[in-house]
């Protein structure tokens, strides 16, 4: 039987266990550390090995980039560059500033551009975002301060591919990669396992891939560095896979900044007297692709009046208003309104059910028709799309997959109706959204060869002028001939520490080198 | 005995053998691993090279050989999304699944089996109905519901107990609760009718006639004599657990094996998809073996049948 005594004990130890819990307090202001999570496991905070939106933010902290764009204003300013100049269209010389150094001490130059450069460019060399460095044909340091850039085209987008997402190393910094087995039995170099060595306002101190990243700041900071000089002390990533414990962490002091509030949260979050909530745009688009190429066969999205039958059928104001939330703004044009050359004086399809049912019975479908309705992404927003297609009498069939299963169909041309969305890379210049829609890519499903000719021409013309006229063709025929029908961008909803001061940008980023504590 | 045990062996055999086909074939069906490995933005060549890398180019069959010639010589393989080999994944995931497991299992026995024995010494009473609405609640709350008012209550509201992550022991005792909790109607059920059963037996009847104390005769002789089928449930209740739960760990933001499953098929990491199923399967296949020849040894009728 139990003694008095084991009583006593048990009740000693249960409450020493309630003493010694700890407070959540790792986070704030009192110890000058910026704790945010968001749900993502991070195995590599190497930008070039992984393109997730968390390690983008982490290299705008950790890294500095040849140019950069001021989130605040989207301006380009020269960040390791001092200046820059295209010498023909095909050549793009930088001078690199002066008295730059990494976080080893080692000092910036040329070389270190150079070696960074021609390393990513290399097509074996595993690097995820293509885009960024596919059009370099060679980089080469001409003197200490001068780098210079050959084009395989003319590249009028290489200064946007150069601000912030494209990180500078040192010289003979993947050298020591580690080999790991690849296929077939051969040994191929993991280069994403090196642990990025920058020039940032932030420093690595230690990284556990897959659950947290803990960044210092950078008391050797370059003076002049148009990102300014960083304020809070530490930035500790951790993984919280649920929105509700992120919530509960942040409501309780044990988080200070958060992404991805749900609409439901949002409100409920914003009463709470120590948070703060705000929404911001992102690049995303959300569009549907319609097959008027016939690619998948003969489909009665072959024909124009359908086409339009379907942009005037969806509500856009009121998914993007009402469903998707605050952030989230409709679109008319096939880009994110903030993209170079993203121009919305197109035609505009307003919502007209009543217009969409004439259109369809011109078109000879006087009870409407039904059609498969693929998409891999955010189901109540397709679903929302669906009943606005039934109510003029489009019969959908929802096939709802994951992305790479709804790829090869896609790219194939077996698709004639998809929902997709689309996020440019975080690019902001149109030859990252439209351009890889109608430039007769396996994604293109209007294969209309002089909307191809045009954003080739834009897409290689340095002219920023020119570049904007044509794109602006490109998307007003895109718009008349009612090839897809673009729906809504993306929003974003932070929340964070209320004693917090830290600029809510619309590049779907956090640049924590701004923050300061209240 | 000993051809009891062969057979049994082969079968076990033959069951991780068929789980680890089917759990390839599927992870294969279920799309394109290299579109997936690629990401979003692939260009149609990306994806080709991603595929060759990785030998996604080869026959099925022929992939499939090759992952189990390795696996033979105790090579997992490497995980392409967290850049470490399978067997150093696991042994960062398992840990955490194993005390979370240990744990809750631990808080449903300590709840269960005593609201079990009160509700079989009152039954019918206020007391019986309020233990069965207790252990049932178990069943009826989703565990993810039952973990964010935990969540709420201890984390927010009183502020004694970490929310997420698992720093520390105090970090367990949530998601050790949560999880624990699902598993206590089950095993209150069984303790409650074994002791019905156990307090009307001639045992207990003369134990009580002799004039031993109350709480002897409920704890040395009826409850004894109740808990063996009880012990077997736990044992599976256990095995389940190990297994890993995606909720709880998802709720808790803990690193263990059920998230990392879940992780893995989202970003279609097959090597570790793959280890962790032949892990599972074959965890769950050698219990049964235990449990068979177990049984096999308390009643002969099995072995011979």
């Amino acid at each position: 039987m139990m003694t008095n005594k084991k009583i006593w004990a048990a009740m000693a130890f249960a409450a020493s266990a309630v003493c010694i819990a700890p407070q959540a307090a790792t986070a704030g202001k009192s110890n000058d550390t910026l704790t945010w999570a968001t749900a993502s496991e991070v195995d590599t905070i190497d930008l070039y090995y992984q393109n997730l939106r968390e390690v983008v933010i982490m290299a705008h902290q950790m890294c500095d980039t040849l140019m950069h764009r001021d989130p605040r204003t989207g301006e380009y300013k020269p960040l390791l560059a001092e200046s820059f100049k295209w010498a023909d269209d095909k050549t793009l010389e930088f001078k690199l500033r002066h008295g730059v150094k990494f976080h080893n001490g080692k000092e910036l130059n040329a070389e270190d551009v150079a070696y960074t450069f021609n390393h990513a460019r290399q097509p074996d060399s595993g690097v995820v975002t293509r885009l960024l460095v596919d059009w370099i044909e060679n980089v080469e340091a001409v003197s200490p301060d001068t780098v210079r850039f050959k084009a395989k085209a003319p590249t009028p987008a290489a200064i946007e591919y150069l601000s912030g997402i494209t990180p500078v190393y040192p010289k003979g910094h993947y050298d020591n990669a580690p080999s790991v087995p690849g296929a077939a039995g051969k040994m191929r170099r993991d280069y994403g396992a090196v642990v990025p060595m920058c020039t940032g306002p932030y420093k690595v101190k230690e990284f556990k891939p897959g659950s947290s990243v803990t960044l210092v700041k950078n008391t050797d900071y370059f003076k002049g560095s148009p990102k300014g000089q960083p304020s809070i002390g530490t930035l500790v990533y951790r993984t919280i896979p649920d929105t509700e414990t992120q919530v509960a962490e942040l409501v309780t002091g044990g988080l200070d900044w958060i992404w991805g509030v749900p609409p439901e949260n949002a409100k409920q979050l914003a009463s709470m007297e120590n948070v703060t909530v705000k929404a911001a745009p992102t690049t995303r688009i959300s569009f549907l692709s319609l097959d008027a190429a016939g690619r998948s066969g003969d489909t009665p999205m072959k024909k124009q009046q359908v086409r339009e039958a379907v942009a005037y059928a969806i509500d856009r104001k009121a998914i993007s208003r009402d469903l998707v939330g605050e952030g989230s703004e409709p679109l008319v044009s096939m880009c994110y309104p903030a993209q170079f050359g993203c121009s919305t004086d197109v035609k505009d399809y307003p919502y007209n059910p009543q217009k969409a049912k004439d259109l369809l019975k011109q078109a000879g479908f006087p009870d409407g028709f039904e059609i498969p309705l693929y998409a891999y992404r955010d189901r109540p927003y397709t679903e929302a799309v669906a009943n606005y297609l039934r109510a003029v009498g489009i019969k959908t069939d929802l096939r709802f997959l994951q992305w790479k299963a709804l790829r090869g169909p896609l790219q194939e041309g077996k698709v004639a109706m998809a929902h997709l969305s689309w996020g440019s890379q975080g690019v902001l210049d149109a030859s990252a959204s439209v351009s890889n829609y109608f430039e007769g890519s396996v994604d293109d499903y209007a294969r209309d060869e002089e909307v191809k000719k045009w954003l080739d021409a834009a897409d290689s013309t340095i002219d920023p002028d020119k570049r904007k006229e044509l794109y602006g063709k490109a998307l007003k025929k895109i718009a008349d001939k009612a090839y897809f029908v673009p729906l809504f961008s993306y929003g974003r909803t932070y929340a964070f520490n209320k004693e917090l001061d830290i600029p809510v940008t619309p590049d779907e980023l956090a640049h924590f080198y701004l923050a300061k504590w209240k | 005995m000993l051809r009891f045990l062969l057979r049994r062996l082969l079968m076990t055999v033959l069951v991780i053998a068929v789980t680890s086909v089917v759990a390839f074939s599927l992870v294969h069906l279920s799309g394109d691993p290299a579109a997936a490995m690629a990401g979003e933005g692939a260009s149609p060549a990306d994806v080709e090279s991603v595929r060759k890398t990785y030998g996604f180019d080869r026959p099925l069959p022929e992939q499939y050989v090759t992952w189990v010639k390795r696996v033979f010589k105790g090579d997992f393989g490497r995980s392409h999304y967290l850049r470490a080999s399978v067997a150093q994944v696991l042994a960062d995931h398992a840990p955490i699944t194993i005390t979370l497991g240990a744990l809750a299992i631990v808080f449903a026995v300590l709840l269960s089996i005593p609201l079990g024995v009160l509700a079989a010494l009152y039954p019918n009473t206020l007391v019986d109905r309020l233990a069965v609405g207790l252990a049932v609640g178990g069943q009826a709350v989703p565990s993810f519901l039952f973990a964010l008012l935990l969540i709420y209550i201890f984390g927010v509201m009183l502020r004694v107990l970490p929310i997420s992550g698992s720093g520390s022991w105090t970090h367990f005792v949530l998601p050790a609760v949560a999880l624990g909790y699902y598993a206590t109607p089950a095993i209150m059920r069984l303790t409650r009718s074994g002791m019905l059963d156990a307090l009307q037996s001639d045992h207990v009847r003369t134990a009580r006639a002799y004039g031993l104390p109350a709480w002897r005769v409920i704890i040395k002789h009826a409850l004894r004599h109740a808990m063996i089928p009880v012990v077997s449930l736990i044992a599976v209740q256990l095995g389940f657990m190990l297994g890993g739960s995606i909720v709880i760990e998802t709720v808790f933001a803990l690193k263990g094996v059920g998230y990392l499953a879940w992780q893995s098929i989202q970003r279609s990491d097959i090597e570790v998809i793959q280890a962790i199923l032949l892990l599972i399967a074959a965890a769950y296949a050698l219990l049964t073996l235990a449990a068979d020849v177990l049984n096999g040894v308390i009643d002969p009728r099995i072995r011979v049948g």
